[in-house]
């Protein structure tokens, strides 16, 4: 194991253990309900990430699989009253089911044409679920959640712990994607996927490869949200912000290494709650745009675009 | 020289997003001094798709804190409202409410406007034990079965709205519905219980059909639905699809046989689409809330309205405010005339009172019945008659809008066949 392995993870380590501390602490519900939805948009960003920022692949269709994420559990629950984890695992495979069909995708369609067809999908699938009545159809569903189990004391404490483990898990994934062959091929598909065919880069496998672990880790967070709403909509779970926020948090924090998304994902989302219940009205989709106005003439290259020129700036200067 | 200035700027970032994080908690603990002011906790609409009905609603409940305020608060408080924007959207509440219930500790919560955002709040309330007055919401009670939930809104009954709606077609002579719902939530509930009613009484349906919700252009779905010769039209549509179908009526007509048409048509209660449509109202048979009918005005009814009127123009909402706004003042009342009565804030002793009452509001007398929805339905069923083009004024008159159901405030006759109320 390299240093900066053991780094990582005993970073990841300690903040599990601080997660699981404050669920045993904290009484109060709050830092749980405001800090699950961060955490979601934490896994989501690396998530799309994946895709998006090494491979290149914009894609819109976030919130395609965050919907697929919510009603597979919304299916599971109400058909056979599955338990979370398999919950989260039917998520994960139904989204690598869509990954694979939106990575086939890629084999005819690139740029903007490929994000125009994510966009699609979205509404394709969205429009099927309306018209699905065993869950729910337009009209929504109430969904019930079972006891929750020990050590927990409160399901939505539970969920937040387990939305922690899947930021974990994404992060991993994604970190151990961008040290490795896969990182190192995306990229050069990335930059010119005609080259990179060329020089022996195995393409469509790597596109195939990114499309599926990205649709499973998106889909995966969705699923613990059915749970935690205890109700699911078409409208509201395949909502087009879902695909905006991603795409923006990504962006903000930068999506050239794995931190990126992190940072973008904690900023945005932190700055989201902080305004909802302070601001709370139209100024706080006015100041989110403006933020992203100031991010990309300010910070083109993200959070970590900037703390990199400000680091190699401040080597010269040394120097 | 760039060293510097990078590290005050992250500095003064770190800072920022530090104030930031402390002053939220912080300014709510301050409010929050003991014997302060009653505080009322909601969410509400202020963007996304329910704003303009959200922001009518809180309007309508400002208005009462203002009156209350005025005359001396309650229990010697002041009244203080604490609003959050939920976006129109269910991911948002529960967040929200948390923060209501557990940071700023407000004494009392309001649901927000609509069903969707309200449904994810509910099990949380049963399982705290809280006290929630809902608004407008539709049947988010009816799986969650919680005893302390009291609904605003006039539904009643699921089924009354079809009932209400049939009866008048049956008593004009309809042998046969027709059915045409938009494929969202509200709309569909609707549709379900027409389905239900319809067949209880063996009335034959002769044409079903949901749309999706982006739909424009209506000829060929009235087209259809013409050909099937029904009697009873029953639309559950929202705003852009009602102007939509009542212009494709307009220009093909809808055939001599249909006796009523309407129902449950959202959007022909807003100020705004019914300045729009104009004269394309006329005949439509459609369900509201509050009309300037002479049998709608209560105790206060007259007064809210004059300070609606002039508050709406500065808000720049809905000027006649009609559909939502009388209703939350209605909350209101009903808060107010539970702590009253109690003496307290007690949240269990307010909802046994509220249960066990009949509370005088200025859109009538409320009773609740065992699942927190009104006992009987106050949903009116109107018609639509004389309206001209662009005359947003014309609807503050009586007569524009003839009730029809029920009948302890009806207005007037219907007329039918609705090809002839149309003229």
């Amino acid at each position: 194991m390299t240093r900066s392995s053991i780094a990582f993870w005993a970073g990841a380590a300690v903040f599990l253990a601080a997660v699981f501390v404050m669920t045993q602490v904290v009484g109060n519900q709050y830092p749980f309900f405001a800090g699950y939805i961060i955490l979601q948009f934490i896994a989501l960003a690396v998530a799309w990430s994946i895709l998006g920022g090494y491979a290149g692949y914009v894609n819109f269709g976030t919130s395609a699989f965050y919907g697929v994420g919510v009603y597979a559990s919304v299916f599971l629950v109400k058909a056979f009253g599955a338990p979370l984890p398999l919950q989260i695992l039917a998520g994960a495979a139904m989204g690598a089911l869509m990954g694979l069909a939106l990575g086939l995708l890629t084999l005819r369609m690139q740029g903007i044409f490929f994000s125009i067809a994510t966009i699609a999908l979205t509404i394709v699938i969205e429009t099927a679920i309306t018209n699905w009545r065993y869950v729910g159809g337009a009209a929504g569903i109430q969904i019930q959640r079972p006891e929750v189990t020990a050590p927990f004391d409160n399901y939505v404490q539970m969920l937040f712990f387990v939305q922690a483990l899947l930021v974990v898990l994404a992060v991993a994934i994604s970190r151990y994607i961008q040290n490795s062959w896969i990182g190192r091929g995306l990229q050069a598909l990335r930059d010119d996927e005609l080259a990179a065919e060329c020089t022996g880069v195995p393409t469509l496998r790597l596109k195939l490869l990114a499309c599926v672990i990205s649709g499973a880790l998106m889909c995966a967070v969705g699923a613990p949200a059915a749970m935690y709403l205890q109700y699911a909509d078409p409208a509201s779970a395949f909502n087009l912000n879902y695909s905006v926020s991603t795409l923006a948090m990504s962006l903000i924090g930068g999506t050239a290494h794995w931190s990126g998304p992190i940072i973008g994902a904690i900023v945005l989302a932190t700055t989201q709650q902080l305004l909802t219940v302070t601001i709370s009205s139209e100024v706080n989709v006015l100041v989110l745009g403006v933020m992203l106005v100031l991010f990309v003439v300010g910070a083109p290259d993200g959070i970590i675009g900037l703390i990199a020129r400000l680091r190699g700036n401040r080597g010269k200067g040394e120097a | 020289m760039s060293k510097k200035v990078s590290s005050i700027s992250r500095r003064s970032l770190l800072a920022t997003a530090g104030a930031a994080l402390a002053a939220a908690p912080l300014g709510a603990n301050l409010l929050h001094a003991q014997q302060g002011p009653i505080r009322i906790g909601m969410s509400m609409p202020q963007t996304g798709g329910l704003a303009g009905g959200g922001k009518a609603s809180l309007l309508g409940i400002e208005i009462w804190r203002d009156d209350v305020n005025a005359a001396g608060g309650l229990l010697g408080r002041k009244v203080e409202l604490v609003v959050y924007d939920d976006k129109s959207s269910a991911s948002e509440t529960p967040a929200i409410y948390s923060k209501l219930i557990d940071v700023d500790k407000v004494d009392l919560l309001f649901a927000p406007y609509a069903t969707v955002p309200t449904a994810p709040i509910m099990p949380m309330v049963k399982q705290r034990g809280l006290l929630l007055i809902g608004n407008f919401s539709f049947q988010v009670n009816s799986k969650v079965g919680h005893d302390m939930w009291f609904n605003n809104a006039p539904w009643g009954p699921a089924d009354s709205w079809a009932t209400s709606f049939l009866d008048i077609g049956q008593k004009a002579g309809g042998k046969s519905m027709a059915l045409l719902a938009a494929d969202q939530e509200f709309a569909q509930n609707l549709a379900k219980t027409a389905r239900e009613v319809a067949a209880k009484r063996n009335l034959p349906v002769v044409f079903d059909q949901a749309y999706p919700p982006a739909t424009v252009e209506f000829s060929s779905i009235i087209r259809a639905l013409k050909a099937s010769k029904p009697d009873i039209v029953y639309v559950a549509s929202y705003p852009p699809d009602s102007a939509g179908i009542l212009r494709a009526v307009n220009e093909i007509g809808i055939g001599d046989n249909v006796k009523v048409f309407g129902g449950g048509m959202v959007g022909l209660q807003f100020g705004a689409v019914m300045e729009n449509m104009g004269s394309l109202l006329n005949g439509v048979v459609n369900y509201n809330t509050w009309l300037p009918e002479k049998s709608m005005y209560f105790d206060g009814t007259k007064e809210f309205f004059d300070k609606y009127t002039k508050r709406a123009v500065e808000a720049k909402i809905d000027p006649l405010g009609y559909y939502l706004a009388p209703f939350g003042y209605a909350s209101g009342q009903l808060i107010e005339q539970a702590i009253k009565a109690v003496g307290s804030l007690d949240q269990k002793a307010l909802a046994k009172y509220l249960r066990e009452n009949t509370h005088k509001t200025i859109v009538g007398p409320i009773a609740f019945s065992p699942d927190g929805e009104r006992k009987e339905t106050a949903v009116l069923q109107a018609q639509f008659r004389g309206v001209v083009d662009k005359n947003m004024e014309q609807f503050r008159t009586s007569g524009k809008q003839v009730i029809l159901f029920p009948d302890n405030l009806k207005s007037g006759e219907l007329i039918a066949p609705f090809e002839a109320a149309r003229k």
